[in-house]
């Protein structure tokens, strides 16, 4: 009648509550995941924002204008600035009607302009879409005069409400 | 199904010697080998988490007042904060003729901004002007803006109650302001 009693070899753990907690952690990953933007892998460049104390305000990705002025990686020290659009139709529509761009660069959306071609830019996207706004991310490094004769054109365009691109500060304040 | 379960499922018992008096035990439900689904779902996860980036980009909102509609201000509500070539930061009020450049620093900006929007009087009507020497870094200007905000907070919550309207704008440095921050 005496059982036998087996010896027990290896043991068995429920795995199913730290599969359920992997499994939400992927889907979550996998929503928030933002892949690159087309202008973003179209660029050769790598902007140094400027920090600024944290803030809820997030950049708008609807009827969006950027304008950036980076410092080129390859050539260090040259500055420039680069123009692109969120609106693909507005882009397309812009993009056309401005003379001085090449055939090459109204097919991107990233691209390489100067100050006279960000005037008319600026003025084409206005009158195409009047709820057009501007971002303008700029490098921290980069010398003032770059943004103010950039603000100067497009306060000529009536564009006076625009948004300057910033990274949030973590941490300690004074830290710079 | 059956023998091929992984290390997890329980193990079909060895069958013991013909006189064993168990029943056989009536099966229910299958085992199913999870492993291969865990070890995709973990590599799926771990790419994930080190591919995402957190820091995702803010903006600092600037309304500008219209370029060509010149406005009349009172000499006194004028308070205009400077930053020079090297990135230093300076304050005046009123016209440079009457008074005295300030240095300050970064730190200490925060405090004479309130102080001079909270002026008896003049809480509503002080006009910040920020004028930028064009060599000075982009880097600083955003800095002093954002002090600039930090302080307006204080201000509005200073002024709780009452409506508080925020004057502000960008403007070149004057020739004679170049001037006067060069020897300080």
């Amino acid at each position: 009648m005496s059982k036998i009693k087996m010896k027990r070899t290896g043991f068995v753990l429920d795995m199913t509550p730290l599969v359920d907690i992997a499994f939400l952690l992927l889907t979550f990953f996998m929503f928030t995941a933002k892949f690159k933007s087309e202008a973003e892998s179209e660029k050769k460049f790598q902007i140094k924002r400027p920090k600024a104390a944290a803030d809820t305000s997030k950049l708008p990705d609807k009827d969006l204008a950027i304008i950036q002025i980076a410092i080129d990686s390859a050539n260090q020290g040259d500055t420039s600035y680069y123009f692109s659009m969120t609106n693909t139709e507005d882009r397309k529509a812009v993009y056309s009607k401005v003379e001085g761009l090449t055939a090459e660069q109204r097919e991107k959306n990233l691209v390489k302009v100067s100050l006279n071609l960000l005037d008319a830019l600026i003025l084409q996207s206005r009158l195409q879409n009047l709820k057009t706004k501007y971002a303008i991310d700029a490098d921290k490094r980069i010398r003032y005069s770059w943004v103010n004769n950039l603000t100067n054109v497009m306060r000529k365009n009536k564009a006076n409400v625009f948004n300057y691109v910033t990274d949030k500060r973590q941490g300690n304040r004074e830290k710079q | 199904m059956g023998g091929g379960g992984g290390s997890l499922g329980p193990q079909p018992k060895a069958k013991r010697g013909k006189n064993s008096k168990r029943k056989k035990k009536k099966r229910v439900g299958f085992v199913l080998d999870m492993t291969p689904l865990v070890d995709i779902a973990f590599l799926l996860l771990t790419f994930f988490m080190f591919t995402t980036t957190m820091v995702t980009p803010q903006i600092m909102e600037m309304k500008l007042p219209q370029a060509d509609e010149p406005v009349e201000v009172i000499e006194d509500d004028l308070f205009s904060i400077l930053i020079r070539k090297d990135d230093s930061v300076f304050y005046y009020r009123g016209i440079l003729e009457n008074t005295q450049l300030q240095p300050v620093t970064l730190k200490a900006l925060k405090t004479v901004c309130i102080e001079e929007n909270m002026r008896p009087g003049k809480e509503n009507k002080t006009i910040t002007a920020l004028k930028s020497d064009t060599s000075a870094s982009f880097g600083r200007l955003v800095r002093v803006l954002d002090i600039l905000n930090e302080a307006e907070m204080d201000i509005v919550k200073k002024m709780s109650g009452q409506k508080r309207e925020r004057k502000f704008t960008l403007a070149p440095v004057d020739p004679k302001e170049l001037e006067a921050m060069k020897d300080l």
